[in-house]
Formats: C-alpha cells, sequence, structure tokens
C-alpha cells in the first residue's frame, strides 16, 4: 500500500532554490509555504508527502512569514522533516509537540583531533570493533551511566551543566554547544514518572534508527578561515555522534500529545491533522510543554555529553595518550529538533516568536548576540551528517537565515526510500561488505540496522547543502568523509 | 483464522495492517505485531505476565494509548512480549495480558527500538462483513 501520493497541489518557482505553495490554495492556510529545493531535488520533494504537510503547519494559530521546509523535507508525524515555523507568542502564536518531534533534541556534536588519516587506516577496523564494544547502544539493556531520580531531575534542570559538576563536562565543551547545553526554565516536574523511567538507564546511549558514532576525515575545506577557527584541516580525523533523548524524549511527546489531545477544541483551534496537536505558547498547557520539552532537551545534551565521554576515554586508551595530547576538542554541538523563543525581525519589528525546527539546525551568523564569544566572529558552526557512505558537512550560520527562516537551515541528507523498501533493495547483498569495499568499516546491532540505512535510503547530501548554499541559508566549510560507522 | 496481520510500507517508518473477527482479537494482533518488530515472539518463552489497562475519549485513541502502553512495559522494563491476550475490549477502556520474559542478550535479537505509536493514518473499525480492521504506524 503506497502510504504518500506525489504533491497534488500548486507549487510555483520563485527562483533557482525557491518554491511556493500559495496560502490562496487552500482557506485554512494563514501564510504561504515556501520550500528551498533545488530542480535537482524537487521530484523527491513533491513525491515524499512532505508538501502537503508544509500546507498544514500554515494553518497553525499566530503562524509568522510562511510555513518553510529546507531540501532535506520528507514526510514526518504532523509537521514534515526539514520543517521550520514560528508562532508570534504575543498573537496567540501555538506550540506544537508535533513541530519538534518524537525525538525532542535529537542533534549532532563533532569532535576534531590531531590525528590524521594515516595515523587511523592502519588500524581502523580495530577503532572501530572497540567503539562498537564501548559507545553503548541502550537497546535492551541501559548503558554504565545509572542515575537516580534525584541526578535525573538535576539533569533534565540542568543539562550537560550539571555534568560538570560530576566531572563529566568541562567549560570548554558547554561554549561549544548550542544554547551552552542547557535551556533555561526547564520544568522537570513536567516530565512524567514513566518517562523518567524509561530514559534513567538510558543517558549516555546511541539509540537505533539513524543514529550513530562516526570516525570522519576531513576531505575537502571549502571555508578556510572557519574552517581553521575550528581547528579543522584536509586529512585531519573527526569524531561525529548523532543522537538524542532516548526513551525520555519520546515519552514527554507520546505525553504530551496525548494531554493535548482536547486542547486544540478548548481554545477554537481546528486542525487537518490529529498528528498537529498545540496549545497557545502562553497558555498553562503551552508552557507546560515547553517546560517538558526543555527538560527532556536538556537530558540528550546531557546524552551527547556522556557518550563524547565514553569516546574521548576510548581513544585515550586505544592510541596510549591523553584526550588533550590526541588534540580532541570539540568543535560544536547541534540540536535540530527543537522550539526555542527566539526574537526575530518580522515587518521590520522585534517580535518575541516560538521557533520550531523539526530536522532543522539553527544557523546563527557571526555577531549574534546568542553565540558563545569564540564563535561571535565566524558565526554559528552548523553540522549535517550525511549518510554512511558518502559525507558530512560543517557549514557556517549567515546573515541570509537571519533575513529568511528565522537563523535556521537544513540538517541532514533526508530519507529517499522506506525502511522496507530499503530491506527489500538490501536482500542478498553485504551492505558491510559493500562499505569496506570502499574503505569504509560499518558495525550494526540490529539485524536490519545497515540494510535500513544504507547509503542509497538518502538523498544526496551533497545536493542538500548546496542549495542551503546557494539560498544563502549557510556556507559550506568542510567536508567530512566516513572511516568508521558503529550504528546503535 | 481469527486473526492476522503483516507489516506495510512506510516512507520513513514502520507501519502493521491487522483483520480479526472481535476487536480482542484485532488488539491482540497488532499488540503482538508490534512486539515482533522488536523481537521475535518465536524466541521469547511465556514465562511470567504483565497487565496494562487504558481508558480514553475514543476507540481509536484507547488503541493507541493501549498500545503505548504494551511499548512501555517493553521499553521500560525490559520485557520481552510472546503473546497478548485482551481480557476487556469495550468501546474506549481495553485491558490485557501480556505474558513474556526478561530481556535475555543471549536468547533474543532486537531487530530495533520502537520511539512510538502514532496517530498517522490510524484506523480501527468493524468492516460492513463484520470484521474488525486496524492500521498503526510507529514513529522509528
Amino acid at each position: 500500500m503506497a502510504m504518500t501520493k506525489k504533491f497534488q497541489g500548486p507549487i510555483e518557482p520563485i527562483d533557482a532554490n525557491r518554491w511556493r505553495i500559495p496560502k490562496s490554495w487552500r482557506a485554512d492556510m494563514r501564510v504561504d509555504g515556501i520550500l528551498y529545493c533545488s530542480r535537482e531535488l524537487i521530484d523527491d520533494a513533491l513525491n515524499g508527502g512532505g508538501c502537503d504537510q508544509v500546507a498544514n503547519v500554515a494553518t497553525l494559530p499566530g503562524i509568522v512569514t510562511a510555513s518553510m521546509a529546507m531540501p532535506d523535507i520528507h514526510w514526518g508525524y504532523g509537521f514534515p522533516i526539514g520543517g521550520v515555523a514560528a508562532t508570534d507568542v504575543e498573537a496567540g502564536g501555538v506550540i506544537s509537540p508535533g513541530g519538534v518531534g518524537y525525538d525532542i533534541n535529537c542533534g549532532v556534536r563533532l569532535l576534531r583531533s590531531d590525528l590524521t588519516a594515516q595515523d587511523v587506516r592502519p588500524r581502523l577496523k580495530e577503532l572501530v570493533d572497540q567503539l562498537f564494544r564501548d559507545m553503548p547502544a541502550g537497546v535492551g539493556v541501559g548503558g554504565p551511566f545509572q542515575f537516580s531520580g534525584g541526578e535525573i531531575a538535576k539533569i533534565l534542570a540542568g543539562g550537560s551543566r550539571y555534568l560538570v559538576s560530576r566531572g563529566l563536562a568541562s567549560e570548554e565543551d558547554l561554549a561549544a554547544t548550542e544554547s551552552g547545553g542547557c535551556l533555561d526554565d526547564a520544568d522537570p516536574d513536567a516530565v512524567s514518572k514513566e518517562a523518567c523511567h524509561r530514559g534513567a538507564d538510558q543517558c549516555g546511549t546511541l539509540g537505533s534508527g539513524n543514529h550513530f558514532a562516526e570516525v570522519q576525515v576531513v576531505d575537502h575545506v571549502f571555508d578556510r578561515d572557519a574552517a581553521e577557527a575550528w581547528g579543522l584541516a584536509e586529512g585531519q580525523v573527526t569524531f561525529m555522534i548523532h543522537c538524542g533523548s532516548r526513551g525520555l524524549g519520546h515519552q514527554v511527546c507520546e505525553d504530551y500529545i496525548r494531554a493535548l489531545r482536547t486542547v486544540p477544541a478548548q481554545y477554537g483551534i481546528t486542525l487537518p491533522d490529529r498528528q498537529l496537536v498545540c496549545a497557545p505558547v502562553d497558555s498553562p498547557p503551552g508552557r507546560q510543554y515547553l517546560g517538558a520539552m526543555r527538560a527532556a532537551a536538556n537530558f540528550a545534551w546531557a546524552n551527547r555529553q556522556l557518550l563524547v565521554h565514553i569516546l574521548r576515554a576510548t581513544l585515550a586508551r586505544f592510541f596510549g595518550r591523553s584526550a588533550e595530547s590526541l588534540g580532541l576538542r570539540q568543535v560544536y554541538d547541534v540540536a535540530h529538533n527543537i522550539a526555542k523563543l527566539e526574537t526575530h525581525v518580522v515587518d521590520g519589528l522585534p517580535r518575541k516568536l516560538c521557533v520550531h525546527r523539526k530536522g532543522a539546525t539553527r544557523a546563527f551568523p557571526a555577531g549574534h548576540g546568542e553565540l558563545a564569544p569564540a564563535y561571535r566572529k565566524t558565526g554559528q558552526p552548523v553540522l549535517i551528517p550525511g549518510d554512511m557512505g558518502r559525507a558530512s558537512y560543517v557549514l557556517v550560520g549567515t546573515a541570509g537565515a537571519m533575513e529568511q527562516t528565522f537563523g535556521s537551515t537544513c540538517h541532514g541528507a533526508g530519507r529517499v526510500m522506506s525502511r522496507q523498501a530499503a530491506i527489500a533493495r538490501a536482500r542478498g547483498r553485504r551492505i558491510d561488505q559493500e562499505l569496506a569495499a570502499v574503505g569504509i568499516i560499518a558495525r550494526a546491532r540490529g539485524r536490519t540496522g545497515l540494510a535500513e540505512e544504507q547509503p542509497e535510503a538518502y538523498k544526496d547530501v551533497d545536493a542538500v547543502v548546496e542549495c542551503v548554499h546557494q539560498a544563502g541559508l549557510s556556507r559550506k566549510v568542510a567536508r567530512l568523509k566516513p572511516m568508521g560507522v558503529v550504528k546503535g | 483464522m481469527a486473526k492476522s496481520y503483516e507489516t506495510i510500507d512506510h516512507p520513513a517508518d514502520a507501519g502493521l495492517e491487522a483483520r480479526a473477527d472481535t476487536l480482542a482479537e484485532l488488539l491482540e494482533a497488532l499488540a503482538e505485531g508490534m512486539a515482533e518488530l522488536i523481537c521475535p515472539p518465536s524466541s521469547v518463552a511465556p514465562a511470567a505476565w504483565r497487565t496494562v489497562a487504558v481508558v480514553a475519549e475514543d476507540l481509536e485513541a484507547a488503541a493507541v494509548d493501549f498500545l503505548s502502553a504494551v511499548l512501555k512495559v517493553i521499553q521500560v522494563e525490559h520485557f520481552m512480549v510472546a503473546q497478548v491476550s485482551v481480557r476487556e475490549a469495550t468501546g474506549n477502556a481495553l485491558s490485557a495480558e501480556v505474558a513474556g520474559e526478561p530481556y535475555d542478550p543471549a536468547k533474543h535479537e532486537l531487530a530495533r527500538e520502537i520511539k512510538a505509536v502514532t496517530y498517522h493514518q490510524l484506523k480501527i473499525a468493524r468492516g460492513e462483513d463484520g470484521r474488525w480492521f486496524g492500521r498503526v504506524i510507529f514513529d522509528l
């Protein structure tokens, strides 16, 4: 059974990288839909089921400017993946758990090192096997860190910052993390006991699906100044982690989609899709979800921090040198499933907005007041994980993103093939051997993990990144090629 | 056969469609199908049991809550599922006994995690032939 059909609505080209779904198409749309997409990627976007969802999001109360989607758009629950929508808090703007996703603060962290590809290549298989043993997936059994209920509450309130007091994070790590690894005004009491139980033994675990830890090499530098400022040069080895808030975040999303089921009707809001349940940001249920979502986001930052702690320890043991002497430093950590209250200029006036980024990454430019001092001159690093066969990217935020997309850009390659179709295509093949033939060592725990995540299941990340670069939403800094992949 | 289920294709995730003679059997089929996406029930012994019970504002919402409750048993308690027996299925009140055993890495091969049971294209309905049909999509 086909679950999506080609987009049937009107779509008008604006320029080489932008398309409009006019609000005149549907009576319930409050703003236009704007799709960032090149000619090369438009068919995937129109066939992927996400464009109808861009129009659905355009119906949300308080939405300003446009319902936007990035070139990695594909179908999601309620909002499309790759969706960006901002609502005006003082004009009854809503917050929707569907605009954040089940994996709250799914995101990416990148470490650079002084190691070169030549240093690592001869022992790569051994290194990947060691990382596979040490990086806990947390599927079925928990990770090595056990936190009491009281400690979980501190993680929910303090995120990575709490881990500094435990010797598991440094001030340098926090400075190289979006929002310093902690959203203020998180409300641990708004997180259910079930969510805390589901997350208690999963802090410091990768999870399954598209999450991974990778050994990579800087393959090409596009922007020498930014790359140099962040310690990146061609031939150097980097380490990337992609994961989120694990079962705790999934449960928070589920709890609030359930809790908000009857709320839209109470506020006179009519929705085209039950997955878009929402509440005004400035209402008791809206504030409660925001507090719980921030707590789950803090849990995710702590989760990635703990994984990096494990990674550093493994690398130090493996190479027989300290993490410092290996030059292991955090380039940055970004969230790509989150809603944040930010001030942006709308129609010439500064407005307090609730910016939903679901499968989209913040891309603040040089000089932005929310960036840590180290990034004020360059702009914010933007980390784009690709598929395990091709490449990942480091970009930098731009003024163009502030002008067009509330400081947002794409988040990855974006799926084009269903998991079932990917498994069918992998039948009779050994994906690990195919990757090994091109020099990439991949390990996965699940029976179907590598088949579902095979490179062909994704859009070409080069094309996705080229589009946001050309559209002025972020600029290319460096391309990273995978050498070793550990899947949960 | 009184009940059956099959996985269905979906752009990003996984779904199930089930058919059964009764609502109770339909929910059993969906819950067992969901458990199979995580770990084959054939490798799980029905050595212990858990109970789940939910009440919601309508039948479809109750079905999502019911499957979410079974998922919670798997995810929170690391309890693998062999079989689900629905005891009550009256309108929007559902309860069941879930038979299985604690996760044992030596015995149970996990295929994937399920993040959540969703409302997308959700359908729980009785057809004109009197048989029940259910469709549910899971976020992976």
